[in-house]
């Protein structure tokens, strides 16, 4: 099509919002990642919602906060997860700025006004933080209804006895089926929002006088940076500068182990210390000399006793016993007089 | 004072100089020229950027995998051991491993949304039907190297995904019982099924994705790019555009997005083994990757019982979905590429891909009645 385009309130929403999100997408994520890294972000279970809630920052920015201060919904842990979404403001309405002038260009055939990023941002921020939270309660309401319904249906004596697998394909696929009708109608209502605040902004513009060639110039044009080294050696240069801080930060051991599989906690090994270790050796080679002279002297001693004893023996026969001090003792072990 | 100027000859730089000398012997610019301008149809768009991206993951799987071989013992007393050292002990070893398994998931997910992007553009059709086979023996192998890949831990999780896959297989008539013997190597699960596993994972499969991936680059740039499937021929010629730079930007920025989200995943989601591999399954339900999890949970269905049904829903359906997709640039003939025009081909993929979410999610679901 090459004459300017007729566009419903839903379609010029949505040809604004789809690329203005993925555009601020990828310098968003380099944040989170960074965020991750440095243990200021904890995601838990809620992955896929808090990345959809990530990639709408354009409408979501606010209503991340009013659903989870109002409704009470625990998108994760961490100082970083509220920072990331207020850091996403700049970025957002540089995406909503270069995604809206090109539709303008392309599409509408309208001079894009001045400051278009900064005033379609702040309506598409404010309608979001007052229709997300609605459409997130009126979704979460149709969705338990319909599991509900669903359910009692399925518990009905006729269908009781229906297999597990069948039963759990057919009730997903039935309450799926209803949340998917609310939500997209539910999504097809806020996008016709977010067109009607767009075609405020595009009533006052001015056509665009160019030819059809030339228009699609300056809509190419508006897509590629004007200077594409500068704008490659920036691009090098930011990602030089995250990845180093990335492995700057990145932990060396798994920063949170499930706890039905914690690695075993071994005590470390105490550092080796050669010269410690020779001397440890030496005394106890010397320790052990010492014990074996100290075993062959009490082994000679009680050989040359035992020659005495033999001695002895033979004195008594001869004489009185030679007493070596000790009291003399009983053939049982106990003193003497002990009458027991 | 002399006004005149002197002509000035500038010198060729140390780094042009290499690179006349290289271009001289290798020609380099015309390769150069050849790569990157190439027209793109109406202009570049985020569609296109599929095939870069699994390209681009392809690599980063490649790199991973090779560091964390230097520590991988691929045998079955050690191979447990090794991958928890890498987990525990290994400095970052849990971020690489945990990037290699979300990178396996990735590529499937990058594979599927390629080759929706071509269904869906009509870009299978006339002269393109190679590109397409080709693409669908690439498909083949993404889901060999998860399903081979699988078993490298050697826990739990890794042993009866592939009992219960080769089991499958062992199902497929006249081949069947020669494959599922071949992989195994022995009456369960061993020493030969790692070490087969193993090979093919990082031999064969590497080898046939980069021979095949070759072979569908050179038949796109023969062929060319299909371009949109609508708009009038004076918009897409006044959007045409070359591969570079804007598309190539494109690409870029699809590569960033996907690595970014890895690296999420791998953080989210680190990877943590169960019990080493034995052959009582103990508590364990055995249950194969998510990817393949629909086929496991549309074998549950009571229709598929028995000795034939598990046959009809193990090798018979899946095999006839593969070999019409294999015909579909033969029997769909008309030129007509715009999807909203072709209603079968429309319903169809949304029939393919509603059945694979609701039975995916149905065998999620399906562990709570389990325990």
């Amino acid at each position: 099509m090459t004459g300017r385009e007729t566009m419903s309130s839903f379609k010029l929403g949505l040809s604004i919002l789809w690329p203005a999100c993925w555009t601020a997408l990828p310098i968003k994520m380099a944040f989170a990642m960074l965020f991750m890294a440095m243990g200021t972000i904890h995601l838990e279970t809620k992955l896929g919602i808090t990345f959809l809630m990530l990639l709408m920052t354009p409408v979501s920015v606010f209503a991340f906060f009013v659903i989870s201060l109002g409704v009470g919904f625990h998108f994760g842990e961490g100082l970083g997860l509220p920072v990331l979404f207020l850091l996403s403001i700049p970025i957002d309405i540089w995406a909503l700025g270069l995604a809206a002038r090109t539709v303008f260009l392309e599409r509408l055939r309208l001079e894009p006004p001045a400051s278009l990023g900064v005033g379609l941002w702040v309506r598409f921020a404010v309608a979001g933080a007052i229709y997300l939270p609605f459409l997130w309660v009126v979704q979460g309401g149709a969705t338990d209804l319909a599991r509900s319904i669903i359910k009692s249906i399925l518990d009905m004596d006729m269908l009781k006895h229906m297999p597990v697998a069948e039963r759990i394909g057919l009730e997903f696929t039935a309450w799926g089926s209803v949340a998917l009708l609310v939500l997209l109608a539910l999504t097809y209502v806020g996008l016709s929002i977010l067109g009607k605040l767009v075609e405020g902004r595009a009533s006052a513009a001015q056509p665009a006088g160019d030819t059809y060639q030339g228009l699609i110039s300056r809509w190419d044009m508006i897509r590629v940076p004007a200077d594409q080294s500068l704008m490659l050696t920036a691009f090098t240069a930011a990602g030089a500068v995250l990845s180093v801080l990335f492995w700057a930060v990145l932990p060396v051991s798994t920063p949170h182990p499930h706890e039905c599989c914690k690695p075993p906690t071994d005590a470390a090994a105490p550092h080796f210390d050669p010269q410690k270790a020779l001397s440890k050796g030496e005394k106890a080679f010397k320790d052990a000399e010492l014990k074996i002279a100290a075993i062959e002297q009490r082994a000679a001693e009680e050989e040359k006793d035992k020659q005495k004893g033999g001695k002895d023996k033979a004195g008594v026969k001869d004489g009185s016993p030679k007493s070596d001090g000790k009291p003399a003792q009983s053939a049982a072990g106990k003193p003497a007089g002990s009458g027991k | 004072m002399d006004t005149t100027t002197q002509p000035t000859t500038t010198q060729p730089s140390a780094i042009e100089k290499v690179l006349a000398f290289v271009d001289e012997r290798v020609g380099l610019k015309t390769l150069q020229a050849k790569m990157l301008n190439e027209p793109v149809p109406g202009g570049s768009r985020w569609a296109y950027v599929f095939g870069s991206v699994l390209l681009f993951i392809f690599i980063m799987q490649a790199i991973t995998g090779i560091l964390l071989m230097f520590y991988y013992v691929p045998t079955a007393d050690h191979a447990y051991a090794s991958t928890q050292y890498i987990i525990h002990s290994v400095d970052y070893g849990w971020f690489l491993l945990s990037y290699h398994f979300w990178g396996s998931t990735a590529m499937v997910v990058c594979v599927f949304a390629h080759m929706s992007q071509v269904f869906l553009w009509g870009a299978y059709k006339k002269p393109r039907e190679l590109i397409w086979l080709v693409g669908l023996a690439l498909f083949g192998i993404v889901m060999g190297f998860g399903f081979t890949g699988y078993l490298l831990p050697w826990d739990q999780r890794a042993y009866w995904a592939t009992t219960v896959g080769v089991e499958i297989m062992d199902k497929t008539p006249l081949l069947g019982d020669f494959m599922a013997r071949f992989l195994k190597g022995g009456a369960t699960p061993g020493q030969m099924t790692l070490s087969r596993f193993f090979v093919i994972h990082v031999m064969v499969l590497p080898a046939a994705l980069m021979g095949l991936a070759g072979l569908h680059l050179f038949l796109f740039r023969k062929a060319g790019p299909a371009g949109p499937f609508r708009g009038s021929v004076e918009e897409i010629k006044a959007k045409t555009d070359y591969f570079f730079p804007r598309q190539i930007w494109k690409d870029i920025v699809g590569m960033v997005v996907v690595f970014l989200s890895i690296c999420s995943l791998a953080f989210w989601e680190p990877i943590v083994l169960l019990e080493e591999a034995t052959p009582d399954p103990g508590d364990y339900h055995p249950e194969p990757e998510w990817y393949f999890l629909f086929l496991f949970q549309l074998l549950r269905l009571k229709v598929f019982a028995g000795e034939f049904g598990q046959f009809l829903g193990a090798i018979a359906l899946p095999g006839a979905f593969m070999a019409l997709l294999a015909a579909l640039p033969f029997i769909d003939r008309s030129p007509e590429r715009n999807i909203f025009k072709r209603p079968i081909a429309l319903i169809g993929w949304i029939v393919v891909m509603a059945s694979i979410l609701i039975f995916t999610v149905a065998a999620i679901i399906n562990r709570e009645f389990l325990e």
